[in-house]
Parts: C-alpha cells; structure tokens; sequence
C-alpha cells in the first residue's frame, strides 16, 4: 500500500473553504439572529459582555484550521460578508474586523502557531477584544465620560477573558464530537 | 431567505460601478477616518449627503434600495445619540448648563452636542457603506484585490466561493428552525443551531473544495476572464473624493 | 447505444485497485479490475457504501492530497485532466454568475481571454444553458445548476468526465434534462465517461461498461450491460442494485403491489385541509384552494413536478407554515397554532436530507431530544426496530452514519412519539433497494398500526409500491385523486 497525503503545512483549498465557509455560517447566524442585537442595543454600554460573540469567527477558525493567518482571514470574510448583506456599518466592520482578526492572529503568530490550548485562547480572545475596543472608542466613544469607557473597557474584557473563550472552545468541541473534523489534526 | 443583494447591470455600468472597488474602499476609510477626527457635526452630515448624491447619480442605485439600506440605520443613529449624550464626559462639567436632568444623571448641552455629533457619524457611516455596498459586486472587488492589490487568489477566490454558499446555509439554518418544532421544542433559536449550522458549514465547504479542486484551482497561476487596468475614472474618483473630504474638513 | 469508441489504448486502466480512507477500518474499494476504451463511458452501480465516489474520485485524480488514505493496486488514467460533476447543485457552484462559473476552470488552466470568451457559451450550449451569460448563479434552478457544473467541467475539453450521482438530487424534469445532454457528449465520443448513477432508466442506454461493486467495496461484476446482466442479474437484484425496469420484469423481478387501499381508511381523517391556500409572497399563491383528508392508516402519495406546491403543502399540513386561507385540522386543531410539544405528539415530517434535522452530536442524545419521559421509554426500542440499536450507535454521532443510517435515525426521531399523522419528503431519493424495501416495510407496519402517512415523492416505483391513494398536485392545486 502506498501513503498519499500532502503535509507540508500549506494551506490546502479544503482549508481556505472551510475558514472561508465558516465565517460565513457565523455572518448567516448573526445576521438572522442580530436583529435582536440591535433591539438589544438600548440596553447600553453592558451589551458590550455580549460583544465576544462577534469576535468568534477568530478563535473558532485558527483551532480547527492551525495554520497562519485562520484568524484573520476569518474576520475579514465574515465583516466583509455583512457589508455586503447590507449591515449599516459595513465600511466601519471592515475595519474592526481587521484589527479584530489581526489581533487575535498576532497572539497565534507569538506561539508560532504551535500551541493552541486554554491559555493562548484566552490571550487571543483578549487581545482581540482589545482591539475591539481600542476601535470603538476611537469611533464610538471618544466623547464618553472616563468611568463610563472603563464599564465598557471592563466588559468588552470579561467577554474577551471569558466568554469569547470558552464559546470557541465549546464550539470547536462539539464540532469535533460530530465527527464534522476528522479531516483535521486534533 | 438571506442573500446578498446583486447589482443590476444599471448600477455596474455606472459611473460609481466602473470605479475600482479598491479606490471606492480607500476612500471609504478615508473618509472614515475624517468622520472620526472632526469634532464638528456638518463635515460627516455633509459628506453623508455628498455619499448618497453619489450612490443615486454616479452610482444609479434605486432610490428604493437606498432608503432600505439605510433603514436599520435610524434605532443605531438615535440609540448612538442617546448613549453618547447621557455619558459624555460633558455631563461631569459642574458648570454646563443642564438641559435634562434623569434622577441622578444630568445631561449637559455639551452632551447633547456630543450625542449629535456621534448621530451624524453614524448617518455618515451608513451612507457610505450604502455608497459602497450597492455600487460594488463581490466579484468585482475579489478581482481587484487579486489582479490589482496582488493579493492571494486562492483565498480571494475561496472567500467569494463561500459567499455563494450564502443562501443554502440561511435555508440550512431554517430547516434546522423546523426541525426544532418539529421535535416538541419550545422556541426556534437555541446555541446549538449554531453547531448545527457549522457542521454543516463544513460539509459545504468539503465539497464545494473538491469542486474547486476538480476545476483545477490552485494549480497554478490563473489567468482572467474578468480583466482589470486602472483607468481615469479612477484617479478622478480618487482624487476628487479627497479633494472633497478635505473642503469639508477645512470649511468646517 | 450509438456511437464506437475511439480506439487506442485503454483511457483507464485498474489493476486489483483499492482505496482505505485515512484512520478507516476497512478499505472503501478493493480488487477493482477493468478497462476503458477512450471515449466510453462506464456505468457504476452499487448499493450504498459499495465505494462507488471512491473509485469515482480515484478516475478523476481527486484522492490523496485533500482526500487523503492508502492506495493498493494500481489505477493508470490515460487522461491528465478530469471533468468532475457531483451530486449536490449547491455545493458546486462558485462564482455569482453563470459564465464567470463556467469560465473558472479555464482560468484555472490559464487560458487566453479570447479563447475563454469563445469557450464559455459552446459550453452553456453544450448543457442546455444558451444565453444563461448574464443570469445570478442563485436563480438557477437545481436541475439548471447541475447542467452549469457539466458546462464547467466540460469547458476546458477534457478527455475524461467523471459523474457521481449528478441527478441524485434533482427531480425527474431536471434529471431528464441532465441526462439529455449527457447522451449528446456520449453520442459526440468527445470524452471518455466514468458515471456513477442510482436512476439506470435514465442513463442505462449510455454505458458501454458496466461497473457494479458490492456492499464490502469488491466488484460484482464488471464488462457490457448484457453480459452483466446476463451472468449476475439475479444476484445484482439480491445486492440492492437498481437496474432498469424493462430488465427487472425480464429477471422476474416481482413489483410489489401489496398496497392495497386499506379497510382502516373509512375512519375519521387525522388531518385535513378545506380551501387551503398558500402564498409566501403576495400575488404569488404556490396553493389554491386544496381539500384533502388523510384517515388513520392510509398510505397516501403526493405527487407532482418541482413547483407544484408539494412541499409546501406537507409544511401547512404539518404546522410549521401559516395557511394565507383556509384551514388545516390537525386531530381538531390547526396546527400552526398548536405548541411544538402537542404538535410533535400528533404529527411528523422527515425532510429529504437528514443532516438538515440533527440537533445534537450523539444519536442518543438526538433521540433523546424534546421527550417527554412518556416517550423516553420508546427511544431504545424505537432505534432497535430501525437497526440503529442504542448500544453500538448511541455514542456515535449522526453526522458519521451513513446516508441510509441517517436517514433511519431521522425517521426514529419523529417515530418515537408515535405521532399519528406522519409526513415524508422524497423519502427514496439516492437511495438503494434495500433501503427502499427496509422504508416500504416500516410504512405498512406504521399503517396497518393506523398511522396516517402521507409521502410527497417524485418516485414513481415508490408510488406503486407504497400507496393505497395518490393525490396529484399541480401548479398549486389538486388535479386528480387516484388509485395507484
């Protein structure tokens, strides 16, 4: 019996898919789902704790798909994905996806993308939290009052350190309990 | 069903559809960036304006397909305007005068300056996101970015493969929604649709990858069946684009 | 069977070739001998699981790399370049627009622009899409979006085209459509044709050669349609193979009519419409003014072409769409205002594709899923009957079985509550004999036991097996009511 295989670490096409089609379920969900978002949204300053959730598409993507730049093309395909459908901020989640994406990738890209447990997730979930934030004030909340940014500060970090986390964590679990990753390295 | 909306051939013959995507992305975050560093309300409402001129003139987007890209825009715009006004830093100057007040909060005339500002922004935001998204297809900014941008095709054209996969994953999601009635459970929204939804996300994109890979793709390098040049409307889109954000800025 | 092969060497040569999927138990192909004349085309049949995709991704250069796994024997393909059409219309297509689709695979092979502007419409010309340049991908009907994939796979002129399944999931218009302009590639001997097919009415007239493989991954048989039949016809049957229906009668094969229209039918119906109407855009009615009525233990067909307002019409019966007019009883209430735990205890639907339906990533979890602790004693048993016994699948998840084990789980889904009205959707499509005759069994057990079943089906051996009643649909109203 002869191996046929191809394992030179280079993104194969089943790879740019399934990031690139991933992110996409996740811009279908959010878009079918985020109108509640948006009525949500008078809720104020708190519905920040909720943000880690936009932020997925960078976690889920570089744990099934370990290889460079998973997290960035992921956030770029889903922003650029509710620009097109139509989102009012479209030009503007552009660009948070991109800093978002990048930020996450630079804390993968520190480990040289050879660890991916607990603790780099929790780094990349703040980090790109971070950058989620650092956006948002320049955007958004340059003229808000300095305790309030630091509830917001506060919040957009607790959904980075803990919810961005273990949803992607969860995520990417039951996906593998589905069988629906067996083509990946575990 | 969710789709993306596609662009009649009015639109991508117009002046605005010619112009590169690249260009009209450039401008965008241009002018982004202008929005955010003026601390005046005309410059982003006038820019807004000058968006929509554009979309409806250069760009012949139906009014109709406008004013519904616009519309999710109003709630954010007053809810922005709102939030900014009751937590600007201008509600803590004891010397402002107080315009209303809410049990313990007070909101400021600075304040309210600050929730209109924030307001037009996000006018100003919309309108050029409307601008862009309806005078340019995917495929035409997927092209630039390849042929123009030099970036890699195998991920471009990968991302806009998937973006095909756009109305089948919303049926998806759907039939999962029945599936739930159908199973006596209560409320059709539940985390693990969103499992569902990525496993089959997978499944399309396992497939559709084969597919591509069957068509030769990543082969090596391609060749264009839509071929792109830079052109004069593009350095006068470009030029006249900064040329205005940058009147705006000074006039203000 | 027009046409001579072109002469030359064989286009495809298997020796003892077999293929094991990486970390699988067993080996999906194995000792797979035969040859191909250039320009032939080989038909490849086989029950599920019998590896037929295998061999069909072996010919067309598509394992290893993404598809990785162990090779045994040796497979030579005289041609370096493979057309490939699949079975799924939306799992193909790649770009916006049609000719920017077709056109893809010629990018890929770096062709010249002029060339490629020529090209494209030969091959829209070619599968029957003439003048579809323009069109969104994303208005293409599913039998239009299969015949885009043979326009794209054909556009590069490859000398060889491999089909797996392209008509599994397309209706019998779209199916034929397909086939039409297959039989035209075939009759100009333009490539060489490896096709996977399940509908041999339709395809059979094309093969040269015939490939049939068995269930464990070894070949059957293999060489001219006649001489298969000839020497392994009976037991082809026996396997689960489909053959043609001419050749069934010839083998003797009994067609089932044992659907007699059942004593329990004079009973009060357990659901039915009066007046029904149904629109999901304005002005745009899909049915008017249906009447219909299901009584417990009545086997009823609903047939009718894509369009017809099939579907549509099971979801109202079933509750999960709101009629625009009339009204639908469902056991005295109307459905869509029932809850979803009243409404699962009285009624079930199985759609077409079973991995549209899981919830859950463990088939005991699945089953498990929305029960009362009534019903939660029925799930073991329920799984038993079906062949999915808890014990050795409840751990597994849905997504891993099988397409034929997929779709009994689903049916053990909506079983389990033992509703008394049960709706299916294309409950036979891509499905082999076994299979069929495992469903038409359970049906009359669930029948004779006085569940109502209505199946919505385009299959008309199905129909004639299965129904005791068969109600016509079209273009959104009931034409005809009949006996099978």
């Amino acid at each position: 019996m002869t191996e046929i295989t191809t394992t030179d670490g280079r993104w194969r096409t089943r790879d740019i898919l399934v990031v690139a089609v991933i992110a996409v379920a996740f811009g279908v969900f959010f878009w079918a789902f985020g109108f509640a978002w948006s009525a949500l949204g008078f809720l104020g300053p708190a519905v920040n704790l909720l943000y880690g959730l936009w932020l997925l598409p960078a976690l889920v993507a570089p744990l099934i798909v370990r290889r460079p730049g998973a997290a960035l093309f992921a956030e770029l395909v889903a922003a650029s994905l509710s620009a097109f459908l139509g989102s009012q901020w479209a030009v503007d989640t552009l660009v948070s996806g991109l800093v978002q994406g990048a930020a996450a990738e630079l804390v993968f890209a520190a480990l040289r993308y050879r660890r991916f447990d607990l603790p780099v997730v929790i780094a990349a979930g703040l980090a790109a939290s971070a950058a989620a934030f650092v956006h948002d004030w320049i955007v958004y909340y340059g003229e808000y009052a300095p305790d309030v940014v630091v509830v917001i500060a506060g919040s957009m970090a607790i959904s980075g350190l803990l919810l961005l986390p273990a949803a992607a964590i969860l995520l990417v679990r039951a996906l593998r309990d589905a069988g629906a990753l067996s083509g990946y390295s575990d | 069903m969710i789709a993306i909306a596609p662009l009649e051939a009015a639109q991508s013959r117009s002046l605005l559809g010619r112009t590169n995507p690249l260009v009209k992305l450039g401008l965008a975050a241009l002018w982004l960036v202008g929005f955010v560093v003026t601390p005046r309300v005309g410059p982003p409402l006038a820019l807004a304006a000058a968006a929509l001129v554009a979309a409806l003139l250069l760009g012949r987007v139906p009014p109709v397909s406008v004013l519904r890209g616009l519309a999710p825009l109003w709630t954010a715009a007053i809810g922005i305007a709102f939030f900014t006004a009751l937590f600007s830093a201008a509600n803590t100057d004891p010397a402002a005068r107080v315009v209303l007040a809410l049990g313990a909060l007070r909101v400021t005339d600075g304040a309210v300056a600050d929730g209109i500002l924030l307001g037009a922004r996000v006018v100003a935001i919309a309108a050029v996101s409307v601008a862009f998204a309806r005078s340019t297809s995917p495929t035409a900014l997927v092209d630039a970015l390849v042929q123009q941008a030099r970036l890699s095709d195998r991920f471009a054209y990968g991302a806009l493969a998937a973006y095909q996969a756009v109305p089948r994953l919303s049926l998806d999601l759907a039939a999962l929604r029945e599936a739930r009635r159908l199973r006596g459970l209560r409320g059709d929204w539940h985390p693990r649709l969103l499992v569902a939804l990525l496993v089959l996300a997978v499944r399309h994109a396992e497939r559709l990858g084969l597919a591509m890979d069957a068509r030769g793709f990543g082969r090596g390098p391609r060749s264009h069946f839509r071929p792109r040049a830079w052109g004069p409307l593009d350095l006068v889109v470009g030029l006249g684009g900064v040329a205005l954000l940058g009147a705006v800025l000074a006039w203000a | 069977m027009g046409g001579t092969a072109r002469g030359g060497p064989p286009a495809i040569v298997a020796r003892d070739f077999g293929f094991r999927y990486a970390r699988a138990a067993e080996a999906a192909l194995e000792g797979v001998d035969l040859e191909l004349e250039p320009g032939g085309c080989l038909l490849v049949l086989g029950p599920s699981g019998s590896g037929k995709s295998t061999f069909a991704l072996a010919v067309a250069g598509l394992l290893g790399g993404d598809v990785p796994g162990l090779v045994a024997g040796s497979l030579r393909v005289d041609e370096a370049d493979a057309g490939v059409v699949f079975q799924d219309p939306d799992r193909q297509v790649v770009m916006e627009r049609v000719a920017d689709d077709v056109a893809f695979g010629l990018e890929s092979r770096a062709w010249s622009l002029p060339a490629m502007r020529a090209r494209v419409p030969e091959a829209l010309s070619d599968a029957g899409l003439a003048g579809y340049e323009a069109h969104l991908t994303a208005t293409l009907s599913g039998g239009q979006r299969q015949r885009l994939a043979l326009a794209g796979a054909l556009a590069p002129r490859p000398g060889l085209l491999v089909l797996d399944e392209p008509t599994a999931n397309l209706d019998p218009a779209g199916a034929r459509a397909f086939v039409e302009r297959l039989a035209a590639v075939r009759a100009a001997r333009a490539a060489t044709i490896v096709l996977v097919e399940h509908r041999v009415d339709l395809v059979w007239r094309l093969a040269d050669r015939l490939l049939v493989l068995g269930r464990d991954g070894r070949p059957i048989a293999s060489g001219p349609p006649g001489a298969v039949v000839a020497r392994h016809g009976a037991r082809l049957v026996t396997e689960g193979v489909w053959l043609p229906a001419a050749v069934e009668r010839q083998l003797g094969v009994a067609v089932d009519h044992s659907a007699q229209p059942s004593a329990v039918g004079a009973g009060p119906p357990v659901v039915a419409a009066s007046g029904l109407a149904f629109a999901y855009e304005r002005g745009r009615p899909v049915l008017l003014d249906v009447d219909l009525h299901v009584a417990a233990g009545e086997r009823v067909a609903l047939v009718g072409q894509n369009g017809s307002g099939k579907s549509t019409l099971a979801r109202l019966l079933v509750g999960l769409l709101r009629p625009t007019a009339g009204r639908v009883d469902l056991l005295g209430d109307a459905p869509h205002r029932l809850a979803p735990a009243d409404l699962a205890a009285r009624a079930g639907l199985v759609f077409q594709d079973p991995e549209r339906q899981f919830l859950a990533t463990r088939v005991a979890d699945e089953i498990a899923l929305g029960l009362t602790s009534a019903d939660r004693a029925r799930a073991a048993p329920t799984l038993e009957a079906l062949g999915l016994p808890l014990a050795s699948f409840g751990a597994r998840s849905p997504y891993q079985l099988s397409g034929g084990e997929q779709r009994r789980l689903s049916l053990a889904c909506i079983l389990v509550r033992e509703p008394r009205l049960l709706v299916l959707d294309e409950p036979t499509f891509g499905q082999d004999r076994l299979a069929v005759d495992g469903l038409l069994a359970l049906l009359r057990d669930r029948a004779a036991a006085g569940t109502a079943i209505l199946a919505a089906t385009h299959d008309e051996r199905f129909v004639a097996a299965f129904a005791s009643r068969v109600l016509e649909l079209h273009a959104g109203r009931l034409v005809a009511e009949r006996a099978p």
